[in-house]
């Protein structure tokens, strides 16, 4: 197909596109002491580059305590029809504050530029939201979730903006009966968009109480959304079974109707499809077994704080961010998903306390799969205030962020021994990263049509 | 206007003289204090301190659960001083405020105040 457009014509296509040479991570001192601006970090991830696997420039942020979390680009494969549009910038959010930093990936790749500042003061006044999470664009428009409305009670709406970044208003006619947000993704041939749900802002904000979750205050259900009418028509309640479901992925297939949720606290993968009918079904095709501790009352859950699909919908990715382990399934019969890979770094079990020569801090946390699937970038930071209840040390030790050789052909996954960045020697102090972006897309960034 | 002392042990017990219908986030801050802030509306703790001495009015805070008060912490950024105080400030005041909650759960009483059960006697916190 001819290309004018950002992005690939199908996700084939993708996965043909060079090899990632540079890598966009953010990086934080919300909530370390340190009083220095959040950055976005460009680290090279050229193999063959003398600055290999190290941090090359650093774009700070105009603010302190933005506590930078997820971002997304400006355009992806969504709008590869459209000639008129460039992927060029990454809108980058700040949670705490509301306030989103446009950034100019493109002008110079390797140092990217911050080209506008929309304050979270603005976006309170004008759609009486707060703390914006996933950032989505919608063929040249974009829309984010925003967690909370302008006091940081759920269930907070979405946000869109221009192609311009400027505020249009709420994105969605209703927000219907739902009672959290978190997560979205959307399947525009079925006209469906499936959002998740974490919880208000002012309860995970401050850090984790369990206890709350028994007290409904944290989400156990999945919304399937009439795309075009912008209003939820079906809620799917997951229960016990779905307890905090964060991270939505649907097939890259276009065509296809099957997707995946991970129920952070139950571990569980959760897996939706519609069925012959029409009709959207769900079923837990993963569980992962809580795991004793021999000095507390409580057993670990290992918190599934994100999963990834490869770009050929073949592997599911996950991460158990308080056992420490990512593991890899095959998912080629998306009801029957085999386990085919198992790393460990970090986490609470005390199964790889230090790897590559770096005492691992945190867990595997946030992942970003290459286009051909074959390098799984790993970081250990999900979010400052949990960050200081589960791993306290990482204030002194900072994040690091490791490579994942994967095995497309039979499966399997090995920690590379060349790449690691220690987050805990940052010329400002220990720093620690949490979201990675490529700049041509990656497998959580582009949508087809 | 009612003006109050507050005294940073933490900074070498500077002291400043500070309003008590402003914030004590924005009054220390206009006086050149560096203090971690996040949402500004009491929500998401960043800026919480631990009170050692003195008073506030902090009920707009949204942030902390009853553990954290009776243990001192206050939300600078929605706080108003209703005496003098004196306070330990930022990331090094926050020893008590973070906890595993697998380790150590909340009792009913310690949640957050909307959810939490009221202790009936105080021989129960005992229990």
């Amino acid at each position: 197909m001819e290309c004018c457009g950002p992005g690939y014509a199908s996700p084939a296509e993708a996965m043909k596109a060079p090899c990632e040479r540079l890598l966009y991570t953010i990086a934080i001192y919300t909530g370390t002491g340190i009083q220095k601006p959040d950055y976005l970090c460009t680290i090279d991830a050229d193999p063959d580059s003398r600055t290999y696997s190290q941090v090359i420039s650093r774009l700070e942020m105009p603010g302190i305590g933005d506590e930078l979390h997820h971002m997304g680009w400006n355009a992806c494969s969504s709008c590869h029809g459209d000639a008129g549009m460039e992927r060029k910038y990454l809108i980058v959010p700040g949670v705490r504050t509301s306030t989103l930093h446009i950034v100019d990936c493109a002008t110079d790749p390797r140092n990217p530029t911050l080209f506008k500042v929309i304050e979270g003061s603005e976006i309170k006044t004008k759609t009486n939201l707060s703390a914006p999470h996933t950032v989505h664009c919608l063929g040249s428009e974009i829309i984010i979730s925003m967690l909370g409305d302008a006091q940081g009670r759920a269930p907070g709406g979405y946000l869109h903006l221009d192609k311009n970044f400027e505020i249009i208003g709420r994105w969605e006619n209703s927000m219907g009966d739902i009672k959290f947000g978190y997560d979205f993704w959307y399947q525009p041939r079925h006209n469906v968009m499936v959002s998740s749900e974490w919880a208000a802002p002012n309860t995970f904000m401050p850090g984790f109480d369990l206890e709350e979750v028994g007290h409904l205050k944290y989400g156990r259900e999945l919304h399937f959304w009439d795309f075009e009418k912008k209003e939820p028509v079906q809620t799917m309640y997951l229960g016990e079974d779905g307890l905090i479901p964060l991270e939505v992925r649907f097939h890259h297939d276009p065509a296809s109707s099957h997707g995946f949720v991970g129920a952070a606290l139950s571990a569980n993968i959760i897996h939706w499809w519609k069925d012959d009918a029409g009709e959207w079904r769900w079923e837990k095709i993963i569980d992962v077994e809580n795991e004793p501790h021999p000095e507390w009352p409580i057993p670990i859950p290992g918190v599934i704080s994100v999963i990834l699909l490869s770009m050929d919908d073949r592997f599911l990715y996950f991460c158990n961010w308080l056992h420490g382990d990512i593991r890899q399934y095959d998912i080629s019969d998306p009801h029957n998903p085999k386990l085919t890979g198992q790393v460990w770094m970090g986490g609470l079990l005390d199964r790889a306390p230090v790897v590559n020569g770096v005492t691992v801090t945190g867990g595997p946390q946030m992942i970003q799969l290459s286009l051909d699937g074959k390098r799984l970038y790993v970081t250990t930071s999900l979010f400052s205030t949990w960050d200081n209840q589960f791993y306290p040390e990482i204030r002194t030790n900072g994040g690091c962020m490791l490579m994942v050789n994967c095995d497309t052909e039979g499966g399997g996954m090995e920690i590379d021994p060349d790449f690691v960045v220690d987050f805990g020697k940052e010329p400002n102090g220990p720093s620690r990263c949490h979201e990675t972006r490529y700049p041509g897309g990656d497998c959580t960034s582009d949508i087809w049509l | 206007m009612t003006m109050y002392t507050i005294t940073l042990v933490n900074r070498g017990d500077a002291t400043y003289q500070v309003d008590g219908k402003k914030t004590l986030l924005e009054s220390l801050r206009a006086q050149g204090v560096d203090l971690p802030y996040g949402c500004k509306y009491g929500g998401c703790i960043t800026c919480a301190a631990k009170i050692t001495k003195g008073s506030v009015n902090q009920t707009a805070q949204v942030a902390l659960n009853n553990r954290q008060i009776n243990d001192g912490y206050v939300i600078l950024c929605v706080a108003r001083p209703t005496s003098d105080c004196t306070f330990e400030i930022g990331v090094e005041s926050h020893d008590q405020l973070y906890r595993n909650p697998f380790l150590d759960p909340l009792k009913p009483h310690e949640l957050k105040a909307d959810v939490a059960t009221p202790l009936k006697d105080s021989s129960e916190e005992l229990l």
